[in-house]
């Protein structure tokens, strides 16, 4: 961890950097915005001028070496402010910069068109050449140039440098999963994608403004401070111009370097000093978690929160439903019903069938079927499964099932019914085997919560945030996953 | 227990048992509910508003009330004015006092107009009765329903809604001194009836003395006058001795009801917001750091005043009553130093002792009390004061646990910092800018014309002192702050009725007066405005004994950071210089 940070916070650039800015930022004109350091470097000008003033001979002032160290110190006091404030911004900027090399040198595989037609006639050029209507491939490995959608294909993609998300997504054309963003990962196959964003205008050169800080606004606590710290400085500009006077009165005459460290001293220099460093780096703690920010007053008002509404699906779950459990039915051996599930799923490449052939243990290969025909999933059948021989066998949802079943004069055996009613309040989804329109069984597919997803509500329910999960599934599962995941609503 | 200690807890108990009912009582009054005074009041109220053609029922925004208020207050002003410049051919006054000079009429009016009741002239010989009972009694009254009516018009905006229609001022303010005040004063004042104190319009009385000497003895409507000094937290006595003369505070017992009287209304608005509000253990809370302030100043007291002068005990002479310098035997130390932090914590500034002759921690912890002006502090403007620091408070507190400050549901916003902060400023602003100016004219002994003549008709400024050194120096530090605390005490010894400290005072009164008042009526109205948000789990309580803490830390912070150097060259030197 040490020595990550060292990498990342104290590079020998970054930190050459810094030094440099915290002297450019000595000037007057930058440092009226922080009233606080404002009046500190007041302060560090009278102490040289008083010091010059004792070279020239004032002799009622102290000697020159005590005067210089207040000096120095107060001289130290606003470089080490501007030099937090500096190294901030140098890492935002450093970010920013590395963002903006993915942009510009990524090589985009582009396609010439010529005439109508598409030919295999493809040009690398950099992606900041890319504009907007142009067409460009992606293999396995690149890295995607810039914001478009799909037009022909499908790939995996690794969208974790923008979304965090760290399991890749499936992106193809067509659809509403059909963007890609500049700077993702294609991880397999082959897509074309045609260029939607104008060059300066895609999602990574906003996040490029972003993290510079170009348009970072004071936050409407940033501004409350401010007024809090001004306030204060006032007080004791005041407390120290009046103790002049006094001290006169009293007959003990106070020399102007005492006036100044006193001042220094009582106002909150500290907070003052170290107020924007503070707002960038928790701008850039936010990007280092995967969060972007959009600004300091988003951040501020994650701090607000009191209620989370969260999505189910991909969010308290995984996303793809997993199969758990084999019921079989009465009367039916279950290693059939595992056979026949795993046949029908033979062919079947969501994830769904990949986990139920995953959960039978038996390798399909080694299953003897002969001329497979395989039926692919409609949403009008909403079933799928496998023709060999004289032996059909479908899975598919319950109702869609049981239609099947009782237009071929079968009974639905009731015990699958009570298994299929209670894998649905389990927060389950039942798929119904059938062998030739007898019912084997049922197939349990669970959606499965994320680990961890319990402990992180517990911790947003110890900072005061209640959480609530919206879903459009059925309640009864929604409120198995609800008390599953330990969702308040 | 020592029967003195005993003396002071009683009153203090006492003072808390019929404080917690009087705030359940006040909450009903501003809240227009039915209580048992209505059956006199109502017809009374009626022709009030009649006469003056007030619909209580039109309900004002903040800016309205003020304006309102702040008319109002000018009229008063104006009349009483006239009252003091005119007094020697108007009626009632049978020792035929003088009218008083412009100055010095201005300072008063403005005084007793901002509940402060700085007196630089004394009753006996610089007011007739008339001036007394309708210029400066009126004024009395009326100031203290004026800090109510504010307090009232806060307590209104910080409930759970978002409105900005806060209730009439004109309401607040008769319900304040018909329902509160007078049922109060009437009963003070019948006590110290009782106890021997004058009711009466007659002239000075002239009597033989057992040696044979022949006494003036100035009398008058005494007793009316001291219940309101004490109940509406002015402090204006009618004697120039205030609560020390023997016929403006009798016996050991008066002296308990006046102590009671005066810290009892500022006490039980604390809890009016609580039963008004609904946030009664918000209120504790604020009692307790009150309180816990209150402690702090009066123990340290209690205990320089008890062990006496240690001069005098090096000259070997015992102190068995403490230090009795400007003292009266039958109240002795122990009660004179209560009273005298009491009465500068809240706003009354009545003494009971002279505050000159205090040992220096005893006059620190006076100048401190006033500083901080919030413990407890003046009927209603006490609770405003208080509410600044809890404004600020809430800010420091929110971000500190990462969220938008919030107070009472409202969000805590830069406008409202922005307001905070000014009052906050301004007091140390006044204080401290004008004893500098006082005391760099000291310092110069610069020669003040008009401005300054002392007794031997010499303009030297550095006359008006009457002590040297670092008590002078407090004197003057007192004298504006108190001012600015619109307390009214004085620590004596400084020749103030002069242009110089008439006009300056003046001045300093009345903007720490009005600008206070305003502040915290426009940061509440302007919260009321907002959207009501409902609290959470991560929602900074505020009715817990941490944030107590750190209200009572902002306090300390504000108070010692900004008043500290000059305590060090006041009453901290003094004391150094003494052990």
């Amino acid at each position: 961890m040490r020595s990550n940070r060292k990498e990342g916070l104290f590079k020998r650039e970054l930190v050459a950097d810094a030094i440099k800015q915290s002297f450019v930022k000595l000037n007057p004109r930058y440092q009226f915005r922080s009233p606080v350091m404002f009046t500190v470097e007041i302060g560090t000008m009278v102490m040289m001028f008083v010091c010059a003033w004792i070279l020239a001979g004032e002799k009622s002032q102290g000697s020159f070496t005590y005067n210089f160290i207040i000096f120095l110190i107060l001289l130290l006091t606003l470089l080490f402010a501007n030099f937090a404030e500096a190294l901030a911004e140098a890492r935002g900027k450093a970010q920013a910069a590395s963002l903006r090399k993915t942009r510009e040198d990524t090589p985009a595989k582009k396609v010439e068109i010529l005439g109508n037609m598409y030919v295999n006639e493809i040009n690398i050029v950099s992606s900041s050449q890319l504009v907007k209507g142009d067409v460009f491939i992606c293999e396995a490995g690149d890295i995607i140039p810039t914001d478009g959608e799909i037009i022909e294909g499908i790939a995996t993609v690794d969208e974790s440098a923008i979304t965090g998300e760290s399991a890749p997504v499936v992106r193809e054309s067509g659809g509403d999963k059909s963007s890609v963003t500049g700077g993702t990962k294609v991880l397999s196959d082959k897509i074309k994608v045609q260029v939607t964003t104008s060059p300066g205008e895609s999602f990574l050169d906003k996040m490029i403004a972003l993290v510079e800080g170009a348009s970072r606004q004071k936050t409407p606590n940033e501004i409350a401070l401010t007024i809090l710290l001004s306030g204060f400085t006032l007080v004791f500009i005041i407390v120290c111009v009046t103790l002049q006077p006094f001290a006169s009165y009293a007959k003990t005459p106070i020399p102007i370097s005492a006036y100044i460290s006193l001042f220094v001293c009582l106002i909150p220099t500290t907070i003052g000093g170290l107020l924007s460093a503070i707002g960038i780096s928790g701008m850039d703690r936010a990007l280092r978690a995967n969060v972007i920010a959009k600004s300091g007053k988003a951040v501020e008002t994650a701090g607000d929160l009191d209620v989370l509404l969260l999505d189910k699906t991909g969010t308290i779950t995984i996303g793809n439903r997993k199969a758990t459990n084999f019921y079989a039915a009465k009367g039916v051996d279950k290693d059939h019903l595992i056979k026949c599930a795993v046949m029908s799923s033979m062919a079947d490449e969501t994830p769904e069938g990949k986990s139920i052939i995953e959960l039978g243990g038996i390798n399909p290969q080694s299953l003897q079927v002969e001329n497979p025909t395989f039926i692919k999933f409609t949403a009008e059948t909403r079933s799928s499964g496998i023709d060999f021989g004289n032996t059909q066998i479908r899975k598919g949802a319950y109702d869609a099932m049981k239609n099947k079943v009782e237009k071929a004069g079968n009974v639905f055996p009731t015990g699958t019914i009570e298994d299929v009613k209670k894998i649905s309040s389990n927060g389950g989804t039942p798929l119904v085997v059938l062998e030739n329109n007898v019912v084997l069984g049922v197939i349990e597919l669970q959606d499965i919560i994320k680990t961890g997803i319990f402990e992180r509500f517990e911790r947003l329910r110890k900072m005061g945030v209640k959480t609530v999960m919206v879903t459009g599934d059925n309640p009864l599962t929604a409120k198995y996953i609800a008390e599953k995941a330990g969702v308040d609503d | 227990m020592n029967p003195q200690i005993l003396g002071v807890v009683v009153m203090f108990v006492a003072t808390l048992l019929l404080a917690v009912p009087l705030g359940r009582y006040i909450a009903k009054v501003y809240g227009g509910q039915r209580v048992w005074t209505d059956v006199f009041f109502n017809p009374i109220e009626r022709l009030f508003f009649k006469a003056s053609r007030i619909d209580p029922g039109i309900e004002m925004g903040w800016k309205q009330s003020m304006i309102a208020l702040l008319t109002i207050n000018l009229i008063w002003f104006l009349w009483v004015l006239f009252c003091l410049l005119n007094q020697s051919w108007l009626p009632m006054n049978p020792d035929h006092n003088p009218n008083m000079t412009p100055d010095l009429a201005v300072n008063t009016a403005i005084s007793f107009l901002v509940n402060c009741n700085l007196q630089q002239y004394s009753g006996e010989t610089g007011v007739s009765y008339f001036s007394q009972v309708y210029g400066l009694m009126f004024l009395q009254f009326v100031s203290a329903g004026t800090g109510m009516a504010a307090a009232a018009i806060v307590f209104n905006a910080l409930k759970d809604r978002t409105t900005d229609k806060l209730g009439n001022f004109y309401n607040y303010f008769l319900r304040s001194c018909t329902r509160i005040l007078l049922p109060i004063c009437i009963l003070v004042a019948a006590i110290h009836l009782f106890e021997g104190t004058p009711m009466t319009f007659k002239g000075i009385d002239t009597m033989t003395s057992v040696q044979g000497d022949t006494m003036h003895v100035s009398r008058g409507p005494v007793a009316a006058f001291v219940a309101i000094k004490h109940v509406g937290t002015n402090g204006g006595g009618f004697f120039g001795a205030n609560s020390a003369h023997p016929l403006e505070n009798p016996s050991y017992l008066s002296n308990i009801v006046q102590m009671v009287a005066q810290i009892l209304i500022p006490f039980a608005m604390v809890f009016a917001f609580g039963f008004y509000c609904n946030k009664k253990r918000l209120a504790w809370v604020f009692w307790g750091v009150m309180t816990t302030g209150f402690l702090i100043l009066v123990v340290p007291t209690i205990i320089a005043e008890v062990h006496g002068n240690p001069y005098i005990a090096q000259m070997g002479i015992s102190q068995p009553g403490g230090n009795m310098e400007g003292k009266e035997v039958r109240f002795g130390a122990t009660a004179s130093a209560f009273w005298s932090i009491a009465t500068t914590v809240i706003s009354t500034g009545s003494v009971n002792g002279m505050h000159d002759s205090f040992m220096p921690v005893s006059g620190m912890n006076m100048m401190l009390g006033m500083m901080i002006n919030s413990f407890y502090g003046g009927v209603g403007v006490g609770f405003l004061n208080f509410f600044i620091y809890v404004i600020l408070a809430v800010f420091i507190g929110g971000l500190m646990v990462g969220r938008t400050p919030e107070f009472g549901g409202k969000k805590v916003e830069a406008r409202e910092m922005k307001i905070a902060m000014i009052i906050a400023l301004f007091h140390p602003f006044l204080i401290l800018s004008f004893t500098a100016l006082a005391s760099y004219f000291a310092a110069h002994d610069t020669n003040m014309g008009w401005w300054f003549a002392d007794a031997a008709g010499k303009h030297n400024a550095g006359g008006w002192l009457n002590n040297p050194s670092h008590h002078g120096f407090s004197e003057m530090l007192y004298q504006y702050t108190s001012s600015s605390a619109n307390n009214g005490s004085g620590f004596e010894g400084l020749a103030d009725n002069n242009p110089f400290w008439n006009i300056s005072t003046g001045i300093v009164l009345l903007f720490s007066r009005f600008l206070p008042i305003i502040g915290p009526v426009a940061i509440a109205g302007l919260m009321a405005n907002k959207k009501f948000i409902p609290a959470s789990g991560g929602t900074l309580k505020t009715d817990t004994g941490t944030f107590g803490m750190l209200v009572f830390a902002v306090k300390v912070i504000i108070a010692a950071l900004a008043f500290f150097p000059a305590l060090a060259l006041g009453p901290i030197a003094e004391w150094m210089k003494m052990h």
